[in-house]
């Protein structure tokens, strides 16, 4: 290894780089824009569920229940119906996610002491909104049962309405959010946004690195110079790290400065931890710039492979531990999961190496088996 | 020729013809670079297998730690309900520290812990609490677990009253509440697969659609090979639109592989509504969505550009299009946003025909939205090709 041959490859690719002003401005820009966007924009929470109500009671007590959909945040009231029939269209242009129908005789069977029963039809080809749908409707219900069951005790049992509803409800669910008081979709989002801003974009830089020069011929001067391989891969990949680890540094910044997410880990050992993280992001475009000779091969590749992992297995909006067995597998193939581990841990959780070494440890080998790969495929003799 | 068809219709016979040859050149293009190829196979089956199997976006095996103070009948029965499929038991601690240092690790996502006497409060009627610590690290799933805790609780909780007020359980008749009775539509089992399945199809539509045709013109600028196509009698619509239609009719083929290959007999996602309409659309959203990647493509010099540009566009609408998570809690300008993204009009479609069986009567507005933003970007990018080139 001759540093002044790796210092000449990294300067020629570096200036490669910044004289395509368009490439160069992107690749700081890109990982700025996304990490606004979906920080403000990327909200998980289901809210505002647009639902319609048919209310064949017309009683103030069905009222009063309706009301209390109305009033929460999570639905969004579109109209009342008067007609079952209405339902199916409304649900088939997803006009409205949710259907509440109220039957006869609510009030006077609830009233009577007896028991009324409430149709809810949900639009199920979102399987997680349903679901959750679902449990909203569910904690209204039983918040409007315990009232009733508390007056009914009361009334039964002559003692008074506060009695009657340690009665109706014997225990107490506290619930305390730790990491995350407040329960902020930001604060969970932001961390792990760092993640997906680098895994997208420093695979993306360096695989076109490599590409570039095999598709041009450029690359023949590499092949009949003095450089070795080691240093040509060494070189070659130098400026993409430098350039990713900078917008590392940008992106905690922000998360911290702009968004205000609390970092509560060891800053020095987050920004190793990045660097190591870099390291194998840009192993990965290393990796598909030597499996292919066009740019555009290289380009739906890289995404591919990046992008597509990084949404599903990374942990970022599924956590790991829900995935099925193959999946979960397939997840510890990619350095997303370890990446978010080591985020979420080091700013919400305030841990540091004595819990997050393995993930550091798997990225580093991970970074290492792909240079490792890369040099093993990198030939000077190529046989084309 | 000339006495059959007339002057008029001879031009168009040749027009057509050139523009086949320059449909069949892409093709031959993208055919002849394997890595592609082996990738978009694998993608349309390989990779819809993998994530139809795999992902469940539900509450699914959240580990639950326990720390039980009281140890009785009642404390082990509430522990009990925290059953398969919401929640895996990860073992009881024995002091809350510990249970603490175990969340810190990321072993389980919540902490239920249960205070000595608990048995003997519900026995005697004293209002009792248990605690549940959720780690809010990923929130919805945090606040899952939470509501879903809250459920199996309240639950407890009210057998429990319903006991010693002395009706057998809650089905009965003769206690004042609402039996809520749900019913999912479209979906009823609530398979997952068939939501992740479709909507691993739509990502790797819009993936491709984008990237190919951007990725096909800007080679032709890069090498300068599109000098040699303008000298030619071909029109830049011809130039333009040849590469759309190779890839539409490459990427419509790679998605009848992915659904009756893949999504209807592994997963048994159901076809509802017509299937010719959903070729159609799909087509008009290929075409939409590729027409978006040409404009990239006429801004980008190289194709190290055009790759950034494409995926400065592709993140936000694979993101915030609707199936990563649904559109009615984002924000406004989000909506407003996405109003360019023909994926938000496509999420529509697709679902509305495989699984809810809709028609164009329902789905126009949609349809229409998406072809007025395939049009508008077809003539930004012929804009920008003719004042580049011609």
């Amino acid at each position: 290894m001759n540093l002044r041959r790796i210092a000449a490859v990294a300067s020629k690719e570096w200036r490669e780089t910044v004289r395509d002003r368009m490439f160069f401005s992107l690749a700081f820009l890109l990982p700025i824009l996304w990490m606004l966007v979906f920080g403000y924009g990327l909200v998980l929470d289901v809210e505002n569920i647009p639902y319609a109500a048919l209310d064949r009671d017309q009683s103030s007590l069905s009222r009063d229940y309706l009301y209390r959909f109305q009033q929460s945040r999570y639905f969004d009231f579109k109209g009342a119906l008067t007609d079952e029939r209405e339902v199916e269209p409304l649900l088939a242009s997803s006009r409205i996610r949710a259907a509440i129908i109220v039957p006869e005789k609510f009030q006077e069977r609830l009233k009577a002491g007896q028991t009324a029963g409430v149709q809810t039809l949900i639009d199920g080809t979102f399987p997680l909104r349903t679901d959750i749908t679902k449990g909203y409707v569910i904690a209204i219900n039983s918040a409007f049962n315990e009232e009733r069951l508390t007056d009914y005790i009361s009334r039964r049992i002559g003692i008074s309405r506060a009695q009657a509803e340690y009665r109706a409800r014997p225990i107490k669910l506290e619930v305390r959010y730790l990491y995350n008081e407040e329960v902020r979709s930001t604060w969970s989002m932001v961390p792990a946004l760092v993640m997906f801003s680098l895994m997208l974009s420093c695979p993306l830089l360096t695989a076109l690195g490599i590409v570039r020069e095999k598709e041009t011929g450029s690359i023949y001067n590499i092949y009949s110079s003095t450089v070795t391989k080691i240093e040509f891969l060494f070189g070659k990949l130098l400026p993409y790290v430098l350039i990713s680890s900078m917008n590392a540094v940008v992106l905690w910044i922000m998360a911290t400065q702009w968004f205000g997410v609390p970092f509560k880990g060891n800053l020095l050992f987050f920004l190793m931890a990045s660097f190591v993280f870099v390291l194998s992001a840009t192993g990965v475009g290393l990796l598909v710039s030597l499996l292919v000779r066009t740019q555009i091969a290289a380009l739906i590749i890289t995404i591919i492979i990046a992008m597509v992992p990084t949404i599903l297995f990374s942990g970022l909006i599924v956590p790991v531990s829900s995935l099925s067995p193959s999946s979960q597998f397939q997840a510890h193939l990619f350095p997303g999961m370890y990446y978010t581990n080591i985020v979420r841990g080091t700013f919400l959780k305030g841990i540091g190496p004595e819990v997050l070494w393995t993930d550091v440890l798997a990225l580093a080998l991970y970074a290492a088996i792909l240079r490792f790969v890369a040099y093993r495929l990198f030939t000077k003799r190529p046989r084309s | 020729m000339n006495v059959v068809f007339g002057p008029g219709s001879q031009r168009a016979v040749i027009w057509w013809h050139r523009l086949a040859v320059m449909t069949r050149k892409e093709m031959l293009q993208l055919f002849r670079d394997l890595p592609i190829v082996a990738f978009l196979v694998y993608s349309f089956t390989l990779a819809i297998y993998i994530t139809g199997n795999g992902i469940r976006s539900q509450l699914h095996d959240a580990g639950l730690l326990v720390h039980d103070a009281d140890h009785s009948f009642s404390s082990r029965e509430l522990i009990h309900r925290f059953q398969a499929p919401f929640f895996r038991l990860n073992g009881e601690v024995l002091d809350s520290r510990e249970g603490l240092r175990l969340l810190d690790r990321g072993i389980a996502v919540a902490f239920l812990e249960i205070p000595p006497r608990f048995h003997e409060q519900l026995v005697t009627g004293e209002p009792t609490a248990v605690q549940l610590l959720v780690d809010t690290t990923n929130s919805p799933n945090g606040l899952s677990a939470a509501s879903y805790a809250a459920r199996i609780v309240a639950r407890f909780g009210q057998e429990t009253a319903f006991n010693r007020i002395g009706s057998a359980d809650e089905s009965s008749q003769d206690l004042p509440l609402i039996l809520s009775d749900h019913r999912v539509w479209y979906n009823p089992d609530q398979n997952e697969a068939w939501f992740e399945a479709i909507s691993h199809l739509l990502r790797e539509i819009t993936i491709f659609a984008l990237l190919l045709p951007a990725a096909a013109l800007v080679r032709e600028k890069e090498r300068g090979t599109v000098e040699q196509l303008l000298v030619s009698p071909l029109t830049p619509f011809q130039i333009m639109i040849s590469k759309v239609l190779a890839m539409t009719v490459v990427i419509l083929c790679a998605t009848a592989v992915g659904l009756f290959g893949v999504m209807q007999p592994v997963f048994g996602v159901p076809i509802r509504g017509s299937i010719w309409l959903f070729f159609s659309l799909t087509a008009l959203f290929v075409v939409t969505t590729a027409c978006m990647g040409l404009a990239a493509a006429t801004l980008a010099r190289n194709q190290g550009q055009v790759g950034m540009m494409t995926l400065l566009v592709a993140a936000p609408m694979l993101m915030l299009s609707g199936i990563t998570a649904p559109m009615e809690a984002m924000p406004t300008w989000v909506r407003y946003l996405m109003a360019l993204s023909p994926l938000r009009y496509y999420i529509e479609i697709a679902y509305g025909i495989l699984l809810k069986g809709a028609g164009l009567n329902i789905l126009w507005d949609s349809v229409l939205a998406m072809a007025a933003l395939g049009t508008a970007l077809f003539g930004f990018g012929l804009w920008r090709f003719r004042r580049q080139f011609a």
